[in-house]
């Protein structure tokens, strides 16, 4: 819009000063026209070639050299990113076993304590039983001589005691036979 | 005291004078304002590409936001196709911009605000955008005088539209930037005198119209240089690629 109006009022300039350009507008007095030409088309043409040819690739080079380390950076960040999380997966993998192995130690020790335990808790009832045995054996054997001696001793009282009251002296064998009789009928109060 | 607000756009010759077969090409202002613009730029490109640095310096930083702000510019308008017109188009972009911004500074000459140089520039983009759309397409360039899909009734008008409209790009590319140059420097030539025959008493008016100017017209100083190059992607864009 304003480049039309521009160009309006420029038209409108242009049509009125045409013919004073000496008057008006010292653009259109062709004195240095070629003049004008000329140094605009030197001047553009050592512009253009030094941009051209030295500085736009230089000012290209460092932004491709900046995309390219910026890439270059963000794909080593990636990459040691990756690395450390490899890292940390195989740190916790570390930390599982090793949970796992506690826990598998800690469990065997504990079959191995309570299996120990239970042995030696077998081992010390068969004994105690065992002891029980022979000690009951022996009271029993000790009952059991008790009596072959009460017998005796029983025998020596009765024919003493026969002796002195009858002053006769009775068949050992009779005394013996009846004693034994005696203590037969009235051992199992004692055993 | 220069009372005309066009004296400031009179040619002088500046030295010597250089006659080649009869032609006046002596070094005058205008010339003088172009090399200062020229050397400017190349100047400014210099040290924004003295230093590679991967983390840019301020002059690298901007140097680097033309390259884009124009490469991208080609990229939008005339596609991957116009690559290896960048470095005119950058120059290009690159001139008009500096002899514009050149042009603000007090007591300076602007190039651009003379139509015969913003018409050999556009009349060599005109002919230039013409020999490579007929280079690249034969004599199938024709077509885009004759759009699709308009009815045949219509066609010989359009046609003629299209031919005219096509022929009058470089005196509407030139004319555009050369009036603006020229209509915005006038106006601060006539508000700096409003300022200085009204004196101290009245002046204050014109002189805050004449700040506000001046920032306006380095806006326009810039939006032209773009437009001036966009333009001259968008002519490059229907030589390259035949959209009709």
């Amino acid at each position: 819009m304003r480049s039309l109006i521009s160009l309006i009022i420029a038209l409108v300039v242009i049509n009125t000063n045409l013919y004073a350009a000496e008057a008006g507008m010292p653009q259109l007095d062709p004195t240095y026209w070629a003049s004008q030409a000329f140094w605009l088309i030197l001047v553009f043409a050592v512009l253009y070639i030094s941009i051209s040819k030295f500085y736009l690739p230089k000012i290209k080079d460092n932004l491709d050299n900046r995309e390219s380390k910026i890439k270059e950076d963000l794909e080593n960040a990636s990459k040691f990113k990756e690395q450390s999380e490899t890292k940390m997966r195989e740190y916790l993998l570390i930390i599982e076993n090793a949970k796992k192995e506690v826990s598998k130690i800690h469990f065997e020790s504990k079959n191995n304590l309570d299996k120990n335990i239970k042995s030696k808790k077998e081992a010390m009832e068969k004994e105690i039983e065992t002891e029980i045995l022979k000690a009951k054996k022996e009271i029993v054997d000790l009952k059991k001589g008790s009596i072959s001696s009460i017998q005796i001793i029983s025998e020596n009282i009765v024919s003493s005691i026969i002796e002195n009251i009858s002053g006769d002296r009775l068949n050992e064998s009779s005394i013996k036979a009846t004693v034994e009789d005696v203590s037969k009928k009235n051992i199992g109060k004692y055993l | 005291m220069a009372s005309n607000p066009m004296q400031q756009f009179t040619v002088h010759r500046i030295g010597p004078e250089i006659k080649i077969a009869g032609i006046d090409l002596s070094f005058t202002n205008a010339s003088l304002f172009m090399v200062i613009s020229a050397s400017t730029i190349l100047m400014f490109l210099f040290f924004g590409t003295k230093e590679k640095k991967i983390i840019p310096s301020q002059i690298q930083l901007i140097a680097e936001m033309f390259y884009t702000f124009v490469a991208k510019m080609i990229s939008d308008t005339a596609g991957s196709k116009a690559k290896p017109y960048f470095p005119f188009i950058f120059s290009l972009f690159m001139f008009v911009l500096f002899c514009n911004m050149v042009g603000m500074l007090p007591y300076s000459f602007t190039v651009t605000s003379h139509i015969i140089v913003t018409l050999i520039m556009a009349l060599f983009i005109f002919v230039a955008v013409t020999i490579i759309g007929f280079i690249k397409h034969g004599f199938k360039y024709l077509s885009i005088f004759v759009p699709s899909g308009v009815p045949a009734v219509l066609l010989p008008l359009i046609t003629i539209i299209e031919i005219i409209s096509y022929l009058s790009r470089p005196v509407s590319l030139s004319v555009r930037l050369f009036a603006n140059m020229m209509a915005g420097h006038t106006m601060l030539k006539v508000f700096g005198g409003f300022v200085v025959s009204l004196g101290i008493l009245g002046g204050w008016l014109p002189l805050s119209f004449s700040v506000a100017l001046t920032g306006l017209e380095i806006l326009v100083a810039f939006l032209q240089a773009y437009v001036f190059a966009i333009l001259t992607c968008i002519y490059l864009n229907d030589a390259l690629n035949l959209h009709h």
